[in-house]
């Protein structure tokens, strides 16, 4: 046992990590059934006490199974074939019951409100819930908790209703519960999928620390910043392991571009500053080496970026789609909109915002700071609590909502809530039905939307059968199969890997081009940059600040979005560095300039 | 009980003190008495629950809720009333629609029966935490698996509610009008309940994850974290309660004790 | 058999006896405290999986259940949920979340299925729950129109016919003995020969079912002749659902015959102020050639649209809800009669008041109201289980013990 390990012990106290030889999956294949491909075919991977290992790659690689194979799950809970050896800490997990699982590896997945009991009023008896399963004297749960309470920073939830939290509280107390129960391994997938980037930090950190204390993490993730914190980075495609090494080189373009993935941005720079792999994800030292003028051409890495417009596997070309350029999107004027909802929280607090016809905006701002119920308001979803909203100098406080809908298309975060058809093609035929567009428009729009969205081959497939990232492009399938000249998008981009992201800019591009207005909420910095002309930040529920990209990111704005809790996308943090001025959007852009 | 559903309200009286067992053994108490005992036990019986709520300040709060069964009592009343078969003794009438005595007789003790039970049990709830109650029932040896479902339900019920808003509101942002005749109310029933059912349905798999990965089930030693308060009066009182239950369904068996 | 010792109360009897609906109650007691063991015992072995998904199940039938009757609609569909559990999960773990259901209701002031009195039907709750386990297994949602194992549910429905048709027949030949005739001595002769009338007749019903299970509806997978039986059957049911209904209504001696504006003992009738509705009790055999020409052309209808692609999947579907109806029916009047009266607060409340004008005692017309809200209601929760159960991703079915084989893909 490393070092590391053995001194993480020693500082465990309360929830006793035991020492053993960590996580050890040997030659694991998994084959669900009814299904042609197995998900996984003869991984490996090893994860000592004390080691974050991350596990990356494109959806539909097996990144959810690995996780769920860890943690004993199949074929105990979920049904599949197994083959080779998945063992904790020397004991294996796979075929065994429940009894030998518990307490040993625990695992958090991305959607904080499904990880709690339900049953529990306090955060603290929320805690207790594993201890009181693993059959834990009493004496011995309230200094446990205690002691949890304090190591995670969250003993000002103690007594907190745990479905009253934020998303980012809830993970954390997700992630607590099973630490409680003194689990020497801990599994997550995707974490980080459902937080703002504070959130994401706050998790990368509190990974940190807890493998310091010598727990054993696995973590399947898509966010570099996670990824960037670990140890080791498995990447995974089509089911098998590609490579295991250094995340800066198991994220190198040099394995990603042949695969047709997008490198992440500080990844390139790192390596178009020369830097070996384990220095990739330090922004300081990039910015020595750039600044040393080590960049060249030649290290410049080629390959599919996500800025290009079409990226190789998407199969949608700006050619392929076009919307009709003849319906000009509305002008959007607020006028001292303030909205406060029947509790007595006041979420708008007075914003005054113009937004010209065929404008592409982001807005960007941690939740909680009012941009959800701001953009709610342009489809008459909410209406003003004061102040106005006009839609080409119309006041649209009157018309209802669902007349609004002709207009302006909203594409909601959770596509589960509209879903509901039993085919892909049904669901797209929804919208234009309610909006009796008559049957030769529906076709051709429910054509374009299926071609624009990649989703022609599974027309006739049950969207709930389709994994969540392709469900998120299904509805946004619905929405522009209504033609709207208006179109609100609330985290359009969460949850999806880079081909989904690369194909949303995609459409999004095509409908600024046809002169269609965008609004657009994201916590995807570098989307924002690269996708629209205009970002605006909100911060407890006013407008802080509003302008192109280059002015928002610029160095002398870092403070103002740190503020907001914010941070500018990694090409525009080491531009700043390197002084330049103004600042790139990403890594093409800072590499043309420096050369 | 979550804050927003249920009836608890917060409190310190001396119901609130009880154990929950105890409050559980006199409920149950009084709604056997209520059904066994003839009727002239029933305003009795009301008498001293509103007594009982007055003593704890909650008098107000239980008499609003009255206007839950407000309709089922009014139903039971005038449908027995006027519509009791084989009734012939006529008291009061409108046109061709007719009040008979036996069958004001019988909606009167109908209704009685349940003000009573309602009252009881609202009485019940509101100084009575779920939690504790199940608490304590485990410790008597009810499964904790099937208390853990009924504190799971009750507090899904207000989340299927929130998520069947924001269902609403995604499908009207789609064009689904939801005013207007009939028909179209009818229409919009699939797409609206159709997401509910199945967006909880497929957390369910999550859920179960959830469970798994906290041991739920898997030992068979569950200890309780929640301490349920056990003053001693209420150890005095349960046996009595229990002696008082079987004395009255003695009384309804066997008439009383003629003297 | 001597079934003196019970004591049962004979028609106009008040003391010293058991009224028959104090048997049902007995009755209801006894075999639910069974059900209550067994479904303890039973719940020792849920799996995780299934106690995820009983609260989401409760909270569906409350969620339901409550929209419905903010829609004051004669129906309930407060136990979607119920047959959803019961269907993946089986029968005991289907009756625990209908008995929870209904508990849980009760403490939760939210207007709605039983509402406060919820808690009284538990019981029937928690049969619903089981049979919705029993039918599931018997295949009702898998059935499609190329499966072979819709000979043996043809058989069991069969079967069923086989018996309704041999009751009609005593009926109408020599006829059933009265229970409680105005002769005292014959009361043992006549029990017994009513229980021996009863035997033969279920006896009739399994003969029947068992040699067409192993003879007609013997089937091969993919076999043409299962979707014309299926849409043959649905055909006949039609037939006896609506010349049954029609009638009830219009026979000589039917319904509106009875609507005459004139008590039995001359004074005028309150009932629709007076009306005379006996011209509508329609004179055989005109009236019996009518109602059969009606029938027969709404079971036309039902057979052609039971061809069409694979519509005759829902005929079974419709039998389990239907029969889940009745029984449900059947166990609540006595509950709804005995605890309130017979009244229960809903739209239903107006078809209880119809039947008692037509004399129908307390707990008659509770089950009156039953009979005719419960098996629609019923069969209507069933079909949106099967919607469910069709949408429902296969990675969440396969979570459950009889997931795969409760629906065809």
């Amino acid at each position: 046992m490393s070092e590391a390990a053995a001194a993480g012990n020693e500082a465990a106290g309360g929830g006793e990590v035991p020492a053993g030889t960590g996580l050890r999956i040997e030659s694991a294949s998994v084959r669900y059934p009814g299904r042609r491909e197995p998900a996984l075919i003869d991984c490996s991977a090893v994860v000592g006490h004390g080691e974050v290992v991350g596990v990356a790659g494109p959806t539909n690689a097996g990144k959810s199974t690995l996780p769920l194979l860890a943690a004993g799950f199949i074929p105990r809970v979920v049904r599949a074939k197994v083959g080779g050896a998945v063992l904790v800490d020397g004991t294996s997990v796979v075929g065994t019951r429940a009894s030998a699982v518990a307490g040993r590896v625990g695992i958090v997945f991305a959607t904080p409100a499904n990880q709690l009991s339900a049953s529990k009023l306090t955060v603290r008896e929320e805690l207790a819930f594993g201890l009181e399963n693993l059959g834990l004297p009493r004496a011995e749960m309230d200094p446990r908790i205690d002691q949890l309470l304090a190591r995670l920073r969250i003993e000002h939830l103690a007594d907190r209703e745990p479905f009253s939290l934020s998303g980012g509280e809830q993970q954390r107390v997700a992630i607590a519960s099973i630490v409680a129960m003194g689990t020497g391994v801990l599994v997550l997938d995707e974490p980080t999928a459902q937080l703002d980037p504070a959130g994401t930090r706050e998790i990368a950190v509190l990974l940190g620390e807890l493998a310091r204390s010598g727990t054993a993490i696995l973590c399947a993730e898509h966010d570099p910043i996670v990824l960037g914190g670990t140890v080791r980075c498995l990447l995974l495609d089509g089911g098998r392991l590609v490579i295991e090494d250094l995340p800066g080189a198991a994220l190198g373009s040099a394995v990603l571009a042949a695969r047709g993935l997008a490198t992440p941005t500080l990844v390139r720079l790192a390596e178009a500053a020369g830097l070996p792999p384990a220095l990739v994800f330090d922004e300081a030292a990039i910015t020595v080496a750039l600044r040393r003028g080590r960049a060249t051409a030649a290290n410049a890495a080629t390959g599919a970026t996500p800025t290009s417009p079409s990226p190789p596997g998407t199969g949608l070309t700006a050619a392929e789609w076009r919307p009709a350029a003849d319906r000009p999107g509305p002008a959007v004027s607020i006028e001292g909109l303030v909205h406060r909802y029947p509790n007595g929280i006041e979420a708008v607090r007075g914003v005054d915002l113009s937004i010209r016809a065929g404008e592409s905006v982001a807005i960007i701002g941690q939740n909680g700071s009012g941009k959800t119920t701001l953009i709610k308001h342009f489809n008459g979803l909410l209406r003003p609590t004061g102040g106005r909203v006009l839609l080409d100098g119309v006041d649209i406080a009157a018309r209802p909502v669902n007349q609004l809908a002709a207009t302006v298309g909203f594409v909601f975060q959770n596509p589960d809530d509209q879903l509901f058809e039993r085919s892909v093609e049904r669901e797209l035929a929804f919208g234009p039905r309610n909006l009796r567009l008559g049957q030769a428009v529906a076709t051709r729009n429910i054509n374009a939307a299926l071609a624009a969205t990649g989703l022609t081959a599974d027309r006739a497939t049950n969207p709930y059968d389709l994994n969540v990232s392709a469900r998120k492009l299904v509805a946004l399938g619905g929405v522009l199969a209504m033609d709207p000249s208006l179109l609100v998008l609330d985290e359009p981009t969460a949850g999806q890997d880079d081909r989904g992201i690369a194909r949303i800019g995609a459409i999004l591009a095509a409908l600024a081009g046809a002169g269609r207005t965008i609004v657009a909420i994201t916590h995807d910095m570098e989307f924002a940059a690269r996708t629209f002309g205009r970002i605006i930040v909100m911060r407890g529920g006013r407008v802080i600040a509003d302008g192109p990209p280059q002015q928002i990111f610029a160095a002398s704005g870092a403070d103002l979005l740190a503020s907001a809790g914010l941070e500018p996308p990694p090409a525009a943090r080491i531009g700043a560095r390197l002084g330049m001025d103004p600042v790139p959007l990403d890594a093409d852009e800072l590499l043309s300039r420096l050369s | 009980m979550a804050a927003a559903s249920g009836y608890y309200r917060p409190g310190a009286s001396w119901l609130h003190r009880r154990n929950p067992v105890t409050k559980l053994l006199a409920l149950l108490l009084v709604v056997v008495a209520a059904f066994l005992l003839p009727p002239i036990s029933l305003p009795v019986l009301l008498a001293l629950l509103v007594v009982l709520a007055a003593t704890c300040g909650l008098a107000g709060a239980v008499a609003r809720t009255l206007r839950i069964p407000a309709l089922l009592l009014i139903s039971i009343l005038l449908v027995n009333a006027f519509f009791f078969p084989g009734a012939t003794n006529r008291i009061a009438g409108v046109g061709p629609f007719w009040i008979t005595s036996e069958g004001l007789a019988f909606g009167l003790n109908a209704a009685g029966r349940l003000i009573v039970a309602f009252v009881a049990s609202v009485l019940f709830l509101q100084t009575t935490l779920a939690d504790d109650l199940l608490e304590t029932l485990i410790s008597r040896g009810v499964s904790y698996r099937i208390s853990f479902v009924v504190l799971a339900a009750v507090q899904m019920v207000p989340r299927l509610q929130e998520r069947a808003g924001s269902i609403l509101e995604a499908q009207q942002a789609r064009g689904l009008a939801i005013s207007g005749s009939f028909r179209v109310r009818l229409r919009a029933l699939v797409p609206l309940i159709g997401p509910v059912l199945l967006g909880s349905l497929i957390d369910v798999r999550e859920r179960t994850f959830a469970l798994e990965a906290r041991g739920f089930g898997a030992l068979p030693g569950r200890t309780a974290y929640r301490r349920v308060a056990d003053p001693p009066l209420d150890r005095v009182l349960r046996p009595l309660l229990l002696l008082a239950m079987l004395g009255v369904v003695a009384v309804a068996l066997f008439g009383l004790p003629r003297f | 058999m001597n079934v003196d010792w019970l004591q049962i109360c004979a028609e106009g009897q008040t003391d010293g006896c058991i009224a028959s609906i104090q048997l049902a109650y007995l009755g209801i007691l006894v075999v639910g405290a069974v059900l209550l063991l067994i479904i303890a015992l039973r719940s020792r072995d849920l799996s995780t999986a299934t106690l995820a998904l009983m609260p989401v199940a409760i909270a569906i039938n409350i969620a339901i259940g409550s929209i419905i009757y903010a829609l004051r609609l004669p129906i309930y569909l407060d136990s979607v949920g119920t047959v959803l559990v019961g269907a993946l999960a089986g029968p005991w773990a289907g009756a625990l979340t209908g008995l929870l259901s209904n508990l849980i209701w009760s403490l939760l002031p939210i207007p709605g299925g039983a509402g406060p009195t919820s808690a009284f039907f538990a019981p029937v709750a928690a049969v619903i729950g089981l049979m919705a386990g029993f039918w599931a297994g018997r295949g009702v949602f898998r059935l499609r129109t190329d499966d072979s194992r819709v000979g043996q549910f043809l058989a069991l429905a069969a079967g069923v016919g086989a018996a309704g048709l041999a009751l009609i027949i005593v009926q109408n030949t020599i006829g059933l003995p009265e229970l409680f005739p105005d002769n005292a001595d014959q009361t043992n002769t006549n029990q017994a020969t009513f229980v021996l009338i009863g035997i033969g007749i279920a006896l009739i019903g399994v003969v029947v079912a068992w040699l067409s299970g192993r003879t007609v509806f013997r089937f091969e997978p993919e076999d043409p002749r299962i979707q014309s039986y299926l849409s043959g059957a649905t055909a006949i049911a039609a037939f006896i659902l609506v010349f049954a209904i029609l009638r009830l209504l219009f026979s000589p001696s039917g319904y509106f015959s009875t609507v005459t504006g004139v008590n039995a003992d001359g004074t005028p009738d309150g009932f629709l102020g007076g009306a005379n509705l006996s011209g509508l009790a329609l004179s055989d055999p005109a009236g019996l050639f009518g109602v059969g020409v009606v029938a027969l052309i709404v079971a036309a209808g039902a057979f052609i649209w039971a061809r069409r692609g694979d519509n005759a999947r829902f005929f079974p579907v419709w039998v389990g809800g239907f029969t889940t109806g009745l029984v449900a029916a059947a166990i609540s009047a006595p509950i709804a009669a005995g605890v309130f009266g017979g009244v229960t607060g809903g739209g239903t409340d107006a078809l209880v008041a119809i039947f008692r004008t037509l004399g129908l005692n307390v707990f008659q017309s509770a089950f009156a109201q039953g009979l005719t809200s419960d098996p629609l209601d019923k069969t209507i929760s069933y079909t949106v289980v099967f919607a469910i159960l069709l949408a429902m991703p296969m990675t969440v079915r396969t979570m459950f013990s009889r997931g795969d084989s409760t629906i065809a893909d």
